[in-house]
Parts: C-alpha cells; sequence; structure tokens
C-alpha cells in the first residue's frame, strides 16, 4: 500500500486504538522505507542552532501550480513569507483543514521557532524553509534532499524540524 | 517524513521528526522523533494556542540534545484540547436546499469575516474567484470539460476547484464565536450544505465521466470516503 492510500484510510485519527477496523490493521501493517543503519549527528546547545522546518504538506506560494500527485520535488518556503501567501496543496483529503484554515503554525510553526529564537532558547530561524508531497516515495526525493542539504549549508543550518500532516 | 530524516542525516544535519503516525516512526527508525496524538493535519496542535504549540515543539527540539541515539522515540505526553465538539458554536445557516449558488452568495459575508478574522484565506488552489464555481461546475455535472488556463486539466481544475469550496465554508464556519470542532466542520459541510451535496454529485459525475483523469480524480480526491453516501 502506498503512502497516499493510508492517508485516505485513517482520516483524522492518530492513535492507533481510535482507528476503526480494518483501518487500524492496514495501518499497523503498513511497509515502510527500511535503512540499514540510521545516522545520528550531533551539535551544539539548542542556544547556538539555527532551525529550519521541513514539513510534508505541500505548501506553495499562492499563484504556483499546485503541487502535482506523487511529485518528488521540494519547495524552497522564505521565512518571510506573509500567511496569506501559502497554500496547502497535499493530494489528500482525509486530514483535518480547520485548524490550517485557522491558523499556519499548526503545519508549519514559523512563528513559534521566532518566539523561541526571541527568548534565546533556539540560535535563530533560518532563512529558508522546505515543503514536500508527503504521500510520495522517498526514493524519489533524492534529488530534492540534495537540494535542501545545499540551501541548509549555504545558510549555515544544522538543525531541521520535520512536521507531516 | 521519518525518510528525509534518514537521508537529511546522512547528509550531515541533525532533524527531529514530528510523528503523528507512531507505527511509521516505529518501522522507519529515524533518528530522533516525537510522536503525537495530535489529529493529522494538525501536528503541532491546537489553531492559535501558541503554549501548546511551543510545548510540542520545545519537546521536539530537546530530543536534538539527547546522546542516547538513535533511535530515540518519545511519546509527547498532552493529548491537545480541541478535539471535542463545541456545544457553544454555532453552524452557520444554510439553505437545506440544493441551491449551491445561493448558499454560496450567503456565506461569502462570513468568509470575508474569517479573512478579517484569521488575517489570511486557504482558498486559491484553483485559479477560480468563489464567484466563478457555480458555473464552472454545472458545466461539470452537464457532461462539459471546462477547463481554465492556468491548469492543465479538467480533472485538476475540478479538484482544486473542490478543495476551494471546502476551505471556503471551513473558513466561513469558523468565522465568528468560539471555534468548532474539526468533525463539527466536517458534519455541517458533508450534511447540512448544497455545497456538500454538490461535490458528491461532481463525484458521480467525475466516477461516470469517459475522461479517464476526472474519473480517477473525482473517484479519490473530492469526497472523502465516509462522506461519499
Amino acid at each position: 500500500m502506498r503512502h497516499t492510500d493510508l492517508c485516505d484510510t485513517v482520516l483524522h485519527m492518530a492513535r492507533p486504538e481510535d482507528i476503526p477496523q480494518p483501518t487500524r490493521d492496514t495501518v499497523l501493517n503498513l511497509p515502510c522505507p527500511a535503512f540499514d543503519s540510521t545516522p545520528f549527528v550531533s551539535g551544539p546547545p539548542l542556544s547556538e542552532r539555527r532551525v529550519a522546518i521541513l514539513t510534508s504538506a505541500a505548501l506553495i506560494k499562492r499563484g504556483d501550480q499546485p503541487f502535482p500527485f506523487g511529485s518528488g520535488e521540494v519547495r524552497f518556503i522564505p521565512a518571510a513569507i506573509k500567511p496569506n501567501d501559502l497554500l496547502l496543496s497535499h493530494v489528500s483529503i482525509n486530514f483535518d483543514r480547520a485548524g490550517w484554515q485557522r491558523d499556519i503554525n499548526t503545519v508549519f510553526p514559523i512563528d513559534r521557532l521566532r518566539d523561541l529564537a526571541a527568548t534565546g532558547e533556539i540560535g535563530g530561524v533560518a532563512d529558508t524553509h522546505y515543503t514536500v508531497m508527503g504521500s510520495t516515495d522517498p526514493a524519489a526525493m533524492e534529488e530534492a534532499v540534495d537540494q535542501i542539504a545545499g540551501q541548509l549549508k549555504q545558510e549555515r543550518i544544522d538543525s531541521v524540524l520535520l512536521t507531516p500532516v | 517524513m521519518c525518510a528525509l530524516a534518514h537521508k537529511l542525516e546522512e547528509r550531515g544535519f541533525s532533524t527531529v521528526v514530528i510523528a503523528s503516525v507512531r507505527v511509521q516512526a516505529e518501522k522507519t527508525r529515524p533518528p530522533r522523533a516525537l510522536w503525537t496524538s495530535a489529529m493529522l493535519g494538525r501536528p503541532v496542535g491546537e489553531p492559535n494556542d501558541p503554549p501548546f504549540q511551543l510545548r510540542t515543539i520545545r519537546a521536539a527540539l530537546a530530543l536534538l540534545l539527547r546522546t542516547d541515539g538513535p533511535v530515540i522515540l518519545e511519546d509527547f505526553p498532552d493529548d491537545p484540547p480541541g478535539w471535542p465538539d463545541n456545544p457553544n458554536w454555532v453552524a452557520p445557516t444554510t439553505t437545506q436546499s440544493d441551491d449551491f449558488n445561493n448558499e454560496l452568495t450567503a456565506l461569502l459575508p462570513r468568509w470575508q469575516a474569517a479573512q478579517t478574522r484569521f488575517g489570511r484565506t486557504s482558498v486559491g488552489l484553483g485559479f477560480q474567484a468563489p464567484s466563478a464555481w457555480p458555473a464552472f461546475a454545472d458545466a461539470v455535472l452537464a457532461g462539459s470539460l471546462p477547463t481554465i488556463p492556468q491548469l492543465p486539466t479538467t480533472a485538476l481544475a475540478v479538484r482544486f476547484m473542490c478543495d476551494d469550496i471546502k476551505a471556503l465554508y471551513g473558513e466561513a464556519a469558523q468565522a465568528t464565536g468560539p471555534a468548532p470542532s474539526a468533525n463539527q466542520v466536517d458534519t455541517w459541510f458533508w450534511r447540512q450544505t448544497a455545497a456538500g451535496a454538490l461535490l458528491r454529485n461532481l463525484r458521480q459525475t467525475a466516477m461516470a465521466s469517459e475522461n479517464n483523469a476526472l474519473k480517477t480524480v473525482g473517484g479519490r480526491f473530492f469526497v472523502p470516503t465516509p462522506w461519499i453516501v
């Protein structure tokens, strides 16, 4: 089963016991990418780290083309983008949008990172953030990850917060 | 997201994932993940609740300081508020008829109020103004394959129009007063509005179409499974 099929069946519930059968079994048996090892990059204290967001919400700038279904691309989101210029183009129709409609931070917590930077809890917020289509096979995203890594390196960002939808 | 965390970490960056479906994190084993019980679509928590969102973010970022990985998978201890229905929410008045045009027109002031309240709108994927939706939908229901310049196919034009209709109604439902639950917004839209009925009709028309793209897209992306009937 592809990831998008999962998104089509789980609906809003993320706690397994809240998911009705037979969907629960489908979720629990979902094939996921396997990795032989797990890298683990350490870093300085949070107060010295600059943090970027990577969200699978398929966000777009108003007026741009929505993400195509199955796209492995990444799009860059300037930190200074106005909330009204952000649209959510994820293909799945089975997750909640009402929260996003009221507050972009439910998905893209840029204001919360700014809060933490303002109090010195983190060293700063990246100038650029990143978004992909979450229903895509990760194997199709190698080039996108290279693009993200290149921009992170250019901006001297060392930490990434990944948010799903 | 968990797989992308692997790939970014391989390239030298520290990552932490907020995981909505715990079993996926258990299987993919990203370097660091914080599972939350937040509903899908609200991974950071409830809208306009900065204290709760900050607790979630702090808990996630704190995993970056741990040295006992990989793999670190922690559970966020708090359920987000806002799941239960809100008895004080008042649904917008709808026509209780199949007149989408009139219903939409009547809701526009609430949509404008929502834009004032939230400072933005999430409507806009489909490149059409709301005033164009009824005629476009009528054309599709009549068997035509209308297009718009900005999107390559009728299927995509209808899909994103449907997304925009749901967004406008969702925003109108939250324009004033206490916030409804996600379930209340869905139930109202799919059971009490002409728009919900329209989207079901568009789905039926699309699935009967000889246009394969429209058939596929309509079957999967216009109406969520629980609201098809």
